[in-house]
This record gives C-alpha cells, sequence and structure tokens, in this order.
C-alpha cells in the first residue's frame, strides 16, 4: 500500500476500542471471516465505523481487516465482535484446513471447463 | 632763648597729650578684644551645635545603613520571589530627594540585578540538567513502547491484550510527563514525526490522557487537512496539554468538546470544557504562560512545577502556533483555541493514505467521495486479488465504474474488499443465503479458475524443489 505509515504511530491502538481488548466474544480467530452490512448508521465510534467502511458490504477476514485499519487483531475482534452484536456485521468461521477443496479435482474442473469452451 | 618754665610747661603739655592719646589706645584696645572675646564664645558655640549636630547625623547615616542592611536588602532579595512583599522605604523620608537617598537606592538596585542574574543562572543549569535527564528518559520510553505495540500485534489473548493497552497508556502518560518537561527546559520535541493528518495529531494528543473517554472530538475540516512534518508534534502535545486542564478543571461526568474547524488564516481547534472556569487573575496567568513572550524559569512555576502552559508557552514561540485562553466557554468553563496557521498545514490524499481508524470522520460530506481513485472494480475474478487490475474484464463491464490507481512499482498486492453486492440488490434480498452469485461469462470463470491453477503449480513446483511430499 503506498500510503503506508513508516513511523511511529500517532495514535495508539487502544484508543479504537476505549482501551478494551476482551471482545464480547470469543469466537472470532484470526481468519474468521467478517462480512458486513450495506446500511452504515451514524453515531457508530469512529474505528466501528472505520471497520465498517473497510467491509464495504464485502468480507474479509479478521486479519486482513486489522491490517487494513492498521490496528492489532485484538482491537479488530473487539470491534467486530461489538459489530456483530449490534447486527452489522455477520462473521464465518474459518474454513478448516481438511475441508479445503482438492487441488487435483479444482484442477480437472479447470481443465474440462477449457474443454467445454473449445 | 627759650624758658625754663615754659620748656617745662610743654614738656608737661605734651606728656599730658602723649598720655591721653596711649590712655585712648589702651581703652580701644581693650574694648577690641573684649569684642574677640564675644566673636570667639561665640564661634565656640557654634562649633559646639555644629559637632552635635555632625554627631546625630553620623548616628542617622550609621542607622540607615543598618537598616538598608538589615531591613530593606532582606525584603527586596525576598521580593524577588515573592512579589507581594512590600520593601520598607528609608529610615528618614526626608533623605529621599537626597544624594544619600539616591545612593542607598542604587545599592538596592545593584543587589536586585546581580541576583537576577545569579538566578537566571542557577535556573538555566537547573534546567540543563533536567533536561539531559528527560531526554534519556524520554528515549527509554519510546523503546518501551515499540516493545509494548510490537506484542500487541503479536498475541491476541485478550487477557494479555488488555494488559498490554492499559501499560501502552500508561507509558503514554509517563512519556507525555516527560516530553513536556524537556520541552520546558528547552528542549526540542524530541520526536520527529512525518507529515501526518490533523485530526491524528489532535486524536494522538487525546490518548496521553487519563480521561480520553470523557474528550469528544469534532472534526469539520475536510477530509486531508494535514500538518507539516514538524508541526505535527508541537500541536499532538499541546493539544494533550489543553485536554489536560480541561479534564482536570472539570467534573469526571462532564464531556469535554473539541472541534476542529477551518478559519481564514488557517486550522482552529477550539477545546470546551464544563468546569469552574478560570477568575481574571488566573486567565491573565495563563494567557500570560502561553503567549510565551516571557523567558521560563523553573523556579517560578511553583511547587510542583505546573509544567503544562509553560510547554505550550515554548511550543507556541517555537512554532509560531497560538493559543488563546481569553474568552469564556458557552459551557462554563474555559474556552481554549489553537490557531494553527497556514504555513504549517499541508494536504494528504485521504485515500491513498486514510487517517488512522481511530480518528473522527470528517463531518463534511463525502462528496469528492464517488470520484475517489478507489480500485472499485467490481470483478468476481480471482485475478482481481492481485494488484493488477483486471483490465478485460473492467473494460468490458463499462457499467461499472472504474478509476484504477496508478500501478505502483514497489507496491505490494493487496486485497481490499471482496464485491459489493449493489449489483445485485434485488436478488440480494431474495436469496440471503446466496447473495453475491452473479452468472459468469465462461471468459471470467476460465480466468478465475485459470488464476488458480496457476497459482496452485506455482505453489507446488516450490514444494517440490525443497523435496517435500506436497500431500
Amino acid at each position: 500500500m503506498t500510503g503506508r505509515r513508516s513511523g511511529r504511530p500517532l495514535v495508539p491502538a487502544y484508543l479504537s476500542t476505549g482501551g478494551v481488548a476482551r471482545p464480547s466474544r470469543n469466537s472470532l480467530e484470526r481468519l474468521s471471516v467478517l462480512t458486513g452490512g450495506e446500511h452504515v448508521p451514524d453515531g457508530l465510534p469512529a474505528a466501528r465505523h472505520a471497520l465498517l467502511k473497510a467491509l464495504d458490504g464485502g468480507s474479509l477476514t479478521v486479519v486482513e481487516t486489522a491490517a487494513l485499519l492498521e490496528l492489532p487483531v485484538s482491537a479488530v475482534r473487539v470491534l467486530a465482535a461489538d459489530l456483530i452484536d449490534l447486527g452489522l456485521v455477520s462473521a464465518r468461521p474459518p474454513v478448516p484446513l481438511a475441508a479445503l477443496h482438492d487441488p487435483d479435482l479444482l484442477k480437472r474442473v479447470a481443465d474440462g471447463l477449457r474443454a467445454l469452451k473449445q | 632763648m627759650i624758658e625754663i618754665p615754659d620748656l617745662a610747661a610743654g614738656g608737661l603739655a605734651a606728656g599730658t597729650v602723649l598720655a591721653f592719646v596711649l590712655g585712648g589706645g589702651l581703652l580701644r584696645s581693650r574694648r577690641h578684644r573684649a569684642r574677640q572675646g564675644e566673636e570667639i564664645a561665640a564661634l565656640r558655640t557654634h562649633l559646639d551645635g555644629a559637632r552635635q549636630e555632625i554627631g546625630r547625623s553620623a548616628d542617622a547615616f550609621t542607622a540607615e545603613i543598618v537598616h538598608l542592611a538589615n531591613q530593606r536588602m532582606p525584603a527586596e532579595a525576598t521580593r524577588a520571589a515573592h512579589p507581594h512583599i512590600q520593601v520598607p522605604g528609608p529610615l528618614h523620608p526626608e533623605l529621599a530627594g537626597t544624594g544619600l537617598g539616591a545612593g542607598l537606592d542604587s545599592v538596592l538596585d545593584g543587589l536586585l540585578t546581580a541576583m537576577a542574574q545569579e538566578r537566571k543562572r542557577v535556573d538555566a543549569a537547573a534546567r540543563a540538567g533536567m533536561r539531559g535527564a528527560t531526554r534519556d528518559i524520554q528515549a527509554g520510553l519510546y523503546r518501551l513502547q515499540d516493545v509494548l505495540r510490537g506484542m500487541q500485534q503479536r498475541y491476541d489473548d485478550p487477557e494479555l491484550s488488555q494488559t498490554l493497552f492499559a501499560l501502552d497508556h500508561e507509558n503514554e502518560q509517563s512519556l507525555r510527563r516527560a516530553q513536556v518537561t524537556a520541552v520546558v527546559c528547552g528542549a526540542w520535541v524530541g520526536l520527529a514525526r512525518e507529515e501526518s493528518h490533523l485530526v491524528e495529531a489532535v486524536t494522538g494528543g487525546q490518548s496521553r490522557l487519563v480521561g480520553y473517554h470523557r474528550v469528544r472530538i469534532h472534526n469539520h475540516l475536510e477530509p486531508g487537512m494535514a500538518l507539516v512534518s514538524h508541526a505535527v508534534e508541537p500541536v499532538a502535545i499541546i493539544v494533550a496539554e489543553l485536554l489536560d486542564n480541561a479534564l482536570r478543571h472539570s467534573a469526571p461526568d462532564t464531556e469535554v468538546t473539541v472541534n476542529l474547524e477551518r478559519a481564514h488564516h488557517g486550522v482552529s481547534v477550539t477545546i470546551d470544557d464544563a468546569g469552574v472556569g478560570m477568575a481574571t487573575d488566573e486567565r491573565a496567568y495563563a494567557q500570560r504562560m502561553v503567549a510565551g513572550r516571557d523567558p521560563i524559569l523553573l523556579s517560578e512555576l511553583g511547587d510542583p512545577p505546573r509544567m503544562g502552559l509553560a510547554a505550550i508557552g515554548q511550543l507556541t514561540r517555537k512554532f509560531d502556533l497560538s493559543v488563546d485562553l481569553s474568552s469564556p466557554s458557552p459551557y462554563g468553563g474555559v474556552r481554549a483555541v489553537l490557531l494553527v496557521k497556514n504555513h504549517l498545514l499541508s494536504r494528504i490524499d485521504p485515500v491513498e493514505r486514510p487517517p488512522a481508524a481511530s480518528t473522527p470522520r470528517s463531518t463534511r460530506p463525502e462528496a469528492p467521495a464517488e470520484a475517489r481513485p478507489v480500485p472499485h472494480t467490481r470483478t468476481h475474478t480471482a485475478a482481481h486479488t492481485t494488484a493488477q487490475p483486471a483490465a478485460p474484464v473492467a473494460a468490458r463491464d463499462s457499467a461499472v465504474i472504474t478509476h484504477e490507481p496508478a500501478p505502483d512499482g514497489d507496491a505490494l498486492p493487496q486485497r481490499r474488499r471482496r464485491a459489493r453486492a449493489d449489483a445485485v440488490p434485488a436478488q440480494a434480498a431474495a436469496e440471503p443465503a446466496a447473495p453475491r452469485v452473479r452468472e459468469r461469462t465462461p471468459e471470467e470463470a476460465a480466468a478465475a479458475l485459470g488464476a488458480l491453477q496457476s497459482g496452485t503449480a506455482a505453489a507446488r513446483s516450490a514444494l517440490e524443489t525443497e523435496g517435500n511430499d506436497p500431500r
């Protein structure tokens, strides 16, 4: 990202959550996928608003959101948990490694599609 | 021929005349002597009087010198530290206009000058000592901050994070005190920052205080309003000190309001508290301190020293900022206005480098948001997740706006976000389970899967070269 800050951040992370680091739910992991709603209500605290804006109606994992917002994962978990409580964000547990698709199978599907196209 | 009797008669006559003459002379000289005697007596009396007079004035002079040494000089010395003390005048008020009176006064003046110089010298030595000590403390605290922030990034455990947040906050407060002390002692702010959003500097100042929860920042600036690099830390320090005063002098259940507004000559940061306010003399003192015109003496800051206003004064003078405390707040407390002039302002592209997530967003309507060069390509291809824009897709999907960012050579690929759903709002409402499915053209599907395939192949070949079994 071109705008990455290089110096010492002016605003410490604890300000984003008001000093809270214990999320209201413990279900969020680094790779949990957050999905934002379209509606961004007024009057949300700044960091929560920023998180919703970062999701922008789409989905990102917790750790990606943290990187985007330049906040520690622990802070994002607190913010996301609050937004989930408000019903503004939904979360999905990370895809377990065992449930990942077999790359071989995908490759064969891709080949099949190419064959169809030709 | 002269007869004998005639001769006798003549002689007698001459004798008589002589006797008369001599008698007269004698009489005259006796009278003269008497007059001289009187004169001598008069002079002697006069001399006695003069002697007594001299004795008296010598006594008076001695008394005056003793008075000067025992009363006036100590009083003058005390008055240098306590201006309310009255210095007594000379014992004999009639001396005031005389040379002696002027001489005595010049002794006092000389004493004052010597004392002032000595005080300045001692104070400068004390400040130099403090400066050195606080500088080291400040550097140590910055190192501690680095460690704490690194740990915050590394560890997710809520309990540990909670402790790390608390430690970070404590560290910020210690840092603030060390920094303010150093600034009062004439040091530089101690940290070079890069050009930053003004709202970040203000929020940064807020985060350094115990009662930061009570601060409400309203940002009425257009997005991207920034401070030049050398003004960032001074503004953060001044805001922190003004906010600290506001929080300290207002009830714990009241809020402190900060408004960031554009003014003609720059940007004003207005801090209002609903506290007790200041008395007229306090206000005058505070206004004098923040103006920074008078040199600072540590010995005048009280015990414990009130560093905040003095630090603001130092910074306003050095960085051409101005702070005004003269108007009362509409909330009943104090209103402090920091004016950052235009030559200290700059602009940062708020899209390319957005302000920190915790900073309050601008209340200005985001009118230029539509024209922002955000990678808004609503493609559903895996290729989109790389830095290279999916140009053919964007070109085909002409209904979709695309302002692609200039491809940046050394920028890492960054995934912004996945797929907005507004292309299919009706569908999304109807099928909440799969709202973002859009029919793909075979080309898109092929591109997506092709990318996946090549990615997998690349990963596999990398693994194979390491000699590991991919399965």
